[in-house]
């Protein structure tokens, strides 16, 4: 029998690992079927697109701080640099020598197309972290939030100064506008099978083990280290891509729209869905972009009874703010926690105890002592 | 020789405004585990306080204590309405809800100050400098560091020689063990955000008369200093906190005078990547105190 059900534990086998992944696709398929028909309105269209990306930006992020237990500040960094990476790379070689004038010679002489400039802003991404994340991953708790904080303002401080690479703090402009409804939702799909994939992997379980229990996961020989290493490298992959399927439908952007601004939305996103799982950072993506949709309107003006009601501008951040503290006061592991929609080929069985399942009874890295959901829903 | 005073004096001036913002934040921490995002803002209405009292017309001397008072206060607000509910919630939690906090805050002082820049006119002999032999200090340089050096005294003294400091120190050391004792958890909490606010308000006295103007977004940099020195000093220790500021300052003044022209751009991200290696050696901070505790 195939159900559906919503569940924070993990599959025991190959096929409830492949059951999680289609439950997990299935999700997206559901976001993507609505972006679709919003999509064939056409002032809807941008934010369907940014949706989408943003979407695929909050998964990056999940996959590695719902996985370690780790707050990242610095995931708007990978972002950027995806972003400049991809932009650069598709950028037509005639736009670059006007744009770009001082760029060596190697990337000045290359242009791609839009698959492979999303490869290269992952790529790059994925290298930064591979590069930062030996000596990141060390730290623990506030301590390593705050030094991925510094990796953020390292890299701004660095794209903003870089002016042959990047034309400093002015804004880069030229990239093509290749970013279409099918690339995003293409792009969705593949990076959620694949974070799904990582989800209920060895080193995935690995990584949550050393979230849970760090001590007992090293005395039973799981590296904190590499654990961490990997969740870091894929995640920031993911987000790389999102950053460059944000270059290509932006075509102009500039330092200042990676920094803390991007942050803040991210992580309001990631909480209010829920840090733990794929599904809560799809649905959280989801709430946070409609609120911000409709204050943006408030801020243009509405009538409400009759009375045109202007909001002052940036009253957007301070929502977030309040949905923040209010998220975190009363419901801590988000909508949605730890659970994921999988798909079940048999009934559950609560009472089997294998190391995998001690590994996915998983307390949420913003943990209340509220039990896991465990809601399932007939097909 | 002269050169190699002034940059002392620069690194000691630098670094104990650094110290005292560690010092502010971490006393919070050690009470409740919490490192707040929002702490630069009392410093930026601080800054905007003593931007109307002055132009008001109030003497410079009424000024001071005023803003103080009203950092105090503020913190006290802050501390009761947003953080009060959240004692012993998760570390991560608190980030995150001080996250929030700065967001409404700011908009706050958006709508009631703009966007703007807001200049803060200081009396002139704080201008000023003083010429002793080859040495050029600048009178605000002097202001700081003596004031460093008496909020910290002031601060050590308070925890160290009165009935609120000996409960504040055993209610960071052992919670526990302090309730049991009769130690109500949430007044030492609202005397560590009273304690704390008051040093934001002589930080941000001191930040923005050197800055000369408060825009509601000034809050990141003092966040971000107090935040890098606290991880360096090691985390949840007055002592590191202050050792942590003033190593930040000595890094920052090193960096400008040692690094070639070409690189100077790049300071700020040197700064950072000098700290990250540093924790990279010693995760615990420089006094080595209790990070790894996740």
């Amino acid at each position: 029998m195939v159900r559906l059900a919503l569940r924070s534990d993990s599959p025991p086998d190959l096929l409830g690992r492949l059951g999680a992944t289609a439950g997990a696709l299935l999700a997206a398929g559901v976001v993507t079927l609505l972006g679709g028909l919003l999509f064939l309105a056409p002032t809807m269209a941008e934010i369907v697109l940014l949706f989408g990306i943003n979407a695929i930006l909050v998964i990056g992020f999940q996959v590695f701080v719902g996985n370690t237990g780790i707050v990242s500040f610095g995931h708007v960094a990978f972002m950027a640099v995806g972003a400049y990476a991809g932009g650069i790379a598709a950028m037509p070689v005639l736009d670059k020598e006007v744009v770009l004038p001082d760029l060596p010679g190697a990337l000045a002489g290359t242009e791609v197309g839009f698959l492979p400039a999303l490869l290269v802003g992952g790529a790059a991404a994925a290298l930064l972290a591979l590069l930062t994340g030996p000596a990141l991953m060390r730290l623990s708790g506030a301590a390593a939030s705050i030094a991925t904080l510094g990796l953020l303002i390292i890299v701004s401080n660095v794209l903003a100064q870089a002016t042959p690479l990047t034309r400093g703090p002015q804004s880069l402009f030229g990239v093509p506008e290749n970013t279409t409804f099918i690339g995003v939702y293409a792009s969705l799909a593949v990076v959620v099978a694949l974070s799904a994939w990582f989800k209920w992997s060895g080193a995935g379980l690995r990584a949550r083990a050393v979230r849970d229990q760090p001590a007992a996961a090293e005395a039973a020989g799981v590296s904190v280290l590499r654990s961490r290493l990997w969740a870091f490298v894929l995640s920031a992959f993911i987000t790389g891509v999102a950053g460059a399927l944000y270059a290509q439908l932006l075509t102009a952007f500039s330092p200042g729209s990676f920094y803390i601004p991007q942050l803040v939305l991210v992580i309001a996103m990631a909480i209010v869905g829920g840090v733990g799982g794929i599904s809560g950072a799809l649905l959280g993506t989801a709430v946070i972009t409609v609120i911000n949709e409709v204050l943006r309107k408030v801020e243009s003006g509405v009538p409400i009874a009759g009375v045109e009601i202007h909001a002052p501008s940036g009253i957007s951040f301070a929502a977030l703010g309040v949905a923040l503290i209010l998220m975190l006061r009363w419901r801590p592991s988000g909508l949605l926690g730890a659970s994921e929609v999988q798909v079940e080929t048999r009934a559950p069985a609560p009472a089997e105890a294998g190391p995998a399942r001690v590994a996915g009874a998983a307390v949420p890295p913003v943990a209340t002592d509220r039990p896991p959901a465990e809601a399932t829903v007939e097909e | 020789m002269t050169a190699l005073v002034q940059h002392v004096l620069d690194a000691l001036s630098v670094g104990s405004t650094y110290a005292l913002l560690a010092l502010g934040l971490t006393l919070v921490f050690s009470v409740m585990n919490l490192i707040n995002f929002a702490y630069g803002l009392l410093l930026v209405w601080g800054g905007y306080a003593a931007c109307v009292l002055v132009d008001a017309g109030l003497p410079f001397a009424l000024v001071v204590p005023l803003c103080v008072l009203f950092v105090t206060a503020l913190s006290v607000v802050m501390g009761r309405v947003a953080f009060r509910p959240f004692i012993g919630a998760p570390q991560i939690t608190l980030l995150i809800t001080s996250f929030g906090v700065l967001l409404i805050t700011q908009y706050i002082a958006i709508l009631v100050f703009g966007e703007k820049p807001r200049v803060l006119n200081t009396p002139d002999f704080l201008t000023g400098v003083i010429a002793a032999g080859g040495l050029r200090v600048p009178v605000l340089q002097v202001v700081t560091i003596a004031s460093g050096a008496l909020v910290v005294a002031a601060f050590y003294g308070l925890l160290h020689r009165t009935p609120f400091g000996a409960h504040l120190r055993a209610a960071a050391e052992s919670p526990e063990t302090a309730r049991l004792m009769g130690i109500r958890p949430d007044r030492v909490l609202m005397i560590a955000f009273a304690i704390s606010g008051a040093i934001a308000g002589v930080v941000g006295l001191l930040w923005f008369a050197k800055v000369g103007a408060v825009t509601p977004r000034s809050d990141m940099e003092p966040t971000l200093k107090a935040f890098i020195a606290i991880v360096l000093g090691g985390l949840g220790r007055t002592s590191g906190a202050m050792l942590g500021g003033l190593a930040l300052g000595g890094i920052e003044v090193t960096m400008n005078v040692v690094l070639p022209s070409g690189a100077i751009t790049y300071a700020q991200a040197i700064v950072f990547a000098v700290v990250i290696a540093l924790l990279v050696l010693r995760p615990g901070g420089l006094s080595g105190a209790r990070t790894e505790a996740a």
